[in-house]
């Protein structure tokens, strides 16, 4: 059921792809010179692996103009010369947890395997958020230079919080605990912040960390966390997109995004009413990617600042997501409509369109017969109802509650 | 739609780094490498400033696509599949190996070609004003044309002020009306090896006839057409012509149409008009001989439009070639106004399936008549879908224009008398030897 994940260096002669029994198809992440130019999902039903030449007919097909494209990026940067020296700047990297010691171990061991000269300091941080156990702080204390922090009350809002007012560096990058960083993470951060210290924040690609079930497979082959493989940059506005930046999703993910500190700051932080964990588990990045942009400071999404993200093990937990992403979107999008008014006429035109969309996501996988897929765009729609009505209210006044009863 | 107008900008990338500054309009930017324009982009006043990076990351996708496509060196271009898309044959030691920007300089050169061996012909019809401003736009070509043609479709005969006693412009007046048929009166008045079309709603960038020359002249080809740019962007029709339809022509790299192309298309359609557009367009003239000129029953004033698009078809199905070159360019003045556009819509849809009959009934490709029955409902029906998704009542008014057009096209299907009469010239080539002749 599941797909070999295989990583494809396009300098280097393609090898043959084997499969083992029970894999149907391939994962492939083509890299150039060490940096992610492309990622492709082939279907191998029949189980069989792929020749040498089948590899380099699809990385020809796929991946060639990517190629030549980051090397033309490279000949203009050359020629153009180097843009002025930039002062070096500290980065914190603040990873939210919750009882996932195995994981957040997994994590560390790969933040601590970076080069860190791109910045003049890098300090990591775990935020432990309402821990059930000691598990998180035993396995923070075994490793060098992360700081532990304890956050009480429940909420991923409140652990990014926490991780905010106790952070020093310029930036502050956020980790999900169920990633894994790419050897490229701070290298492509410092180079992207080096080319725009304008940028109020960063977002980057998520691959996939493995394909091994079958609901990992859909996700993926849905589209995933994925954003592409050029660099954007996002403002208020943008030419042929009426509805940004209300549909804030198309900026990236949360579980890797990075912000200028004191714009997070001056911004408030984190809305502590939105991704509170169980009853309402998302909307919170979109919503700091919206305040962000409306501040004025653009955001930029840099592909080779990736991670490696553990998706969903069942298809139970991912109809759960795809409901979590309905229900997220459309608290969000309540508080937009309840504090930037001066927005109104996209709010209420991204519901319309958001609306139409995942009905016809619905229609199509009942037309088709599929009933998985059915379940995931009937969950994301049903999550979106729930949302429209009042969810935002409740959840502000559970928010209220978790903050009062700990303080 | 409705904010002030827009501006369009041309930056030059080859003099080196590059910055754009804050605007509080929106603006069309167009890069340049050179002679070579490298690609646009619509960018709100929010998407202003551009510095470096910006710009470096915008044109290097761009910069990319020219040194593929260009690779294969001067009249070499990569060949267009069925839906005008390029076929993709980079292999990846090119793309590991390929020295971009020496490509790209080697392609940006301006042409050092004379122009004595094109005529251009100008057709028009009651707009001495425009008319005015192209003649004007030719004079100041940096090769000069052997011969300029103003054919003079209005009765009135309004514009022999402008045009009658302009040194090197011959005048025609054809007071029957029809673009085709104006168009017909041109190629007869025109006596070079090369013949160049454009409207009288046109402006020439001053390369225009040298980059045509050298086109033919490094490709062979039978046809050439080129790239069209808007000339202002003023109004919201304008704007929603350019930037939300596409325009003429919207591509930046060459493509080669040749027989290849009908062959591969036969069931689904060839979509020649995506070779390129009535407003720049070129032929060698020893290549026309035997295809009869512009078929009469199409163009504006009779049916509606197409008539290049079928002119481009009967040269590919006769074994001919067309190059889409787009460092030969035009400025054209798109419909000021939501009337005029719709207007242009309607003959557009009712030209489009009137060309669509003409050609089945010349090759019997049974993707002509299919488009009309299926694929162009479905794309009423995806367009009006899209519409109503984003809101956009602008699109579903044109779309109503479309499809008025599409049923007025229909007729055509039920005219035996239309069907059979000879829309071109007699003395072309009976159909069943082309036909032979492109299978022998």
């Amino acid at each position: 059921m599941g797909y070999r994940l295989v990583e494809l260096d396009l300098a280097k002669p393609p090898a043959a792809i084997g499969l083992e029994p029970g894999q149907s198809g391939v994962g492939l992440l083509a890299r150039w010179r060490g940096r992610p130019a492309g990622f492709a999902m082939i279907p191998r039903p029949d189980g069989r692996g792929m020749s040498a030449a089948e590899v380099s007919a699809l990385a020809e097909a796929r991946f060639a103009h990517a190629v030549l494209t980051l090397r033309a990026a490279a000949e203009l940067d050359a020629l153009w010369g180097e843009p002025g020296p930039v002062a070096p700047t500290s980065l914190t990297i603040a990873v939210c947890t919750k009882d996932r010691a195995a994981r957040l171990a997994r994590l560390l061991a790969s933040l601590a395997a970076l080069d860190r000269s791109g910045f003049c300091s890098v300090e990591v941080l775990v935020v432990d958020n309402a821990p059930s156990d000691d598990a998180t702080r035993r396995a923070v204390a075994g490793v060098a230079g992360v700081r532990y922090v304890l956050e009480p009350r429940a909420g991923l809002d409140f652990a990014r919080n926490a991780a905010l007012r106790a952070a020093t560096g310029d930036y502050l990058a956020y980790l999900d605990d169920d990633v894994v960083v790419d050897g490229g993470y701070l290298r492509a951060l410092a180079a992207a912040i080096a080319a725009r210290p304008d940028a109020g924040g960063f977002t980057g690609l998520v691959l996939p960390f493995r394909l091994d079930t079958e609901a990992q497979v859909r996700f993926e082959s849905r589209g995933g966390f994925g954003r592409g493989f050029r660099p954007t940059e996002f403002r208020q506005d943008r030419f042929g997109n009426r509805l940004h930046p209300v549909g804030a999703g198309i900026l990236g993910a949360g579980c890797n995004m990075c912000f200028d500190r004191r714009l997070l700051l001056e911004l408030g932080g984190f809305d502590e009413a939105l991704d509170t964990g169980a009853p309402l588990p998302g909307g919170g990045d979109l919503d700091i990617f919206y305040r962000v942009l409306r501040s004025g400071r653009p955001m930029v999404y840099e592909p080779g600042y990736a991670v490696f993200h553990e998706h969903r093990e069942t298809l139970e937990q991912l109809r759960r997501q795809y409901w979590t992403w309905g229900l997220g979107f459309m608290a969000y999008l309540a508080k937009c409509r309840r504090t930037d008014p001066e927005l109104a006429g996209r709010q209420r035109a991204i519901v319309w369109w958001w609306g139409l969309d995942r009905l016809a996501a619905v229609a199509r996988a009942a037309l088709r017969g599929r009933r998985t897929e059915l379940g995931f765009a009937w969950a994301e729609l049903a999550g979106g109802l729930q949302g429209m009505f009042g969810e935002y209210d409740r959840s502000r006044a559970r928010s209220r509650v978790i903050r009062e009863g700990v303080a | 739609m409705t904010e002030s107008p827009w501006e369009i900008l041309h930056l030059d990338l080859a003099g080196g780094v590059a910055e754009v500054a804050r605007r509080d309009h929106g603006l069309f930017l167009v890069l340049w490498w050179g002679a070579l324009p490298l690609g646009a982009k619509a960018l709100l006043p929010a998407e202003t400033p551009l510095g470096r990076d910006q710009l470096l990351a915008l044109a290097s996708p761009w910069v990319a696509d020219q040194a593929w496509a260009r690779a294969r060196g001067p009249g070499a271009a990569p060949r267009a599949g069925f839906d005008g898309q390029p076929h993709h044959d980079l292999s990846l030691g090119d793309a590991a190996r390929l020295p971009v920007l020496e490509r790209l300089a080697q392609a940006a050169g301006r042409s050092g070609q004379g122009a004595d061996r094109l005529a251009v012909i100008v057709c028009t019809r009651g707009r001495p004003g425009m008319l005015e401003a192209c003649l004007a736009s030719l004079a100041a070509q940096d090769a000069p044309p052997v011969q300029v043609v103003v054919v003079d479709n209005d009765p009135a005969a309004s514009a022999r002020a402008v045009a009658a006693d302009r040194p090197g412009v011959t005048y025609v007046h054809e007071p029957r009306p029809g673009l085709s048929i104006a168009r017909n009166a041109g190629l007869a008045a025109a006596h070079a090896e090369f013949v160049a079309f454009t409207d009288d709603d046109v402006e020439l960038h001053p390369a225009w006839t040298g980059e045509l020359v050298r086109a033919f002249d490094t490709s062979g080809a039978d046809a050439v057409t080129g790239l069209v740019l808007p000339a202002s962007l003023a109004t919201p029709a304008q704007r929603a012509f350019e930037l939300h339809l596409g325009g003429f022509t919207s591509r930046f790299t060459p493509l080669l149409f040749d027989p290849g192309f009908l062959e591969e298309t036969r069931e689904a359609g060839p979509q020649v008009w995506r070779i390129g557009a009535g407003a720049n367009m070129a032929f060698r003239r020893a290549s026309l001989a035997g295809l009869g000129g512009f078929d009469e029953r199409l163009g504006a004033g009779a049916a509606g439009c197409s008539e290049d698009s079928e002119f481009w078809y009967r040269i590919l199905a006769a074994g001919g070639r067309c190059l889409y070159e787009p460092r030969a360019v035009v400025f054209h003045h798109h419909r000021r106004d939501w009337r005029g556009l719709r207007r242009q819509y309607r003959a557009y849809m009712q030209g489009h399936v009137a060309a669509l009959v003409a050609q089945a009934d010349r090759y019997g490709a049974p993707g002509d008549l299919r488009r009309i029955r299926r694929q162009l409902p479905v794309y009423f029906a995806r367009t009006a879908l899209g519409a109503i998704q984003t809101l956009d009542g602008w699109r579903l008014r044109l779309l109503a224009a479309e499809v008025i057009g599409w049923t007025a096209g229909l007729q055509y299907l039920f005219r035996p008398g239309w069907r059979r009469r000879p829309g071109v010239a007699p003395g072309s080539r009976p159909v069943a030897d082309i036909g032979a002749a492109q299978h022998a």
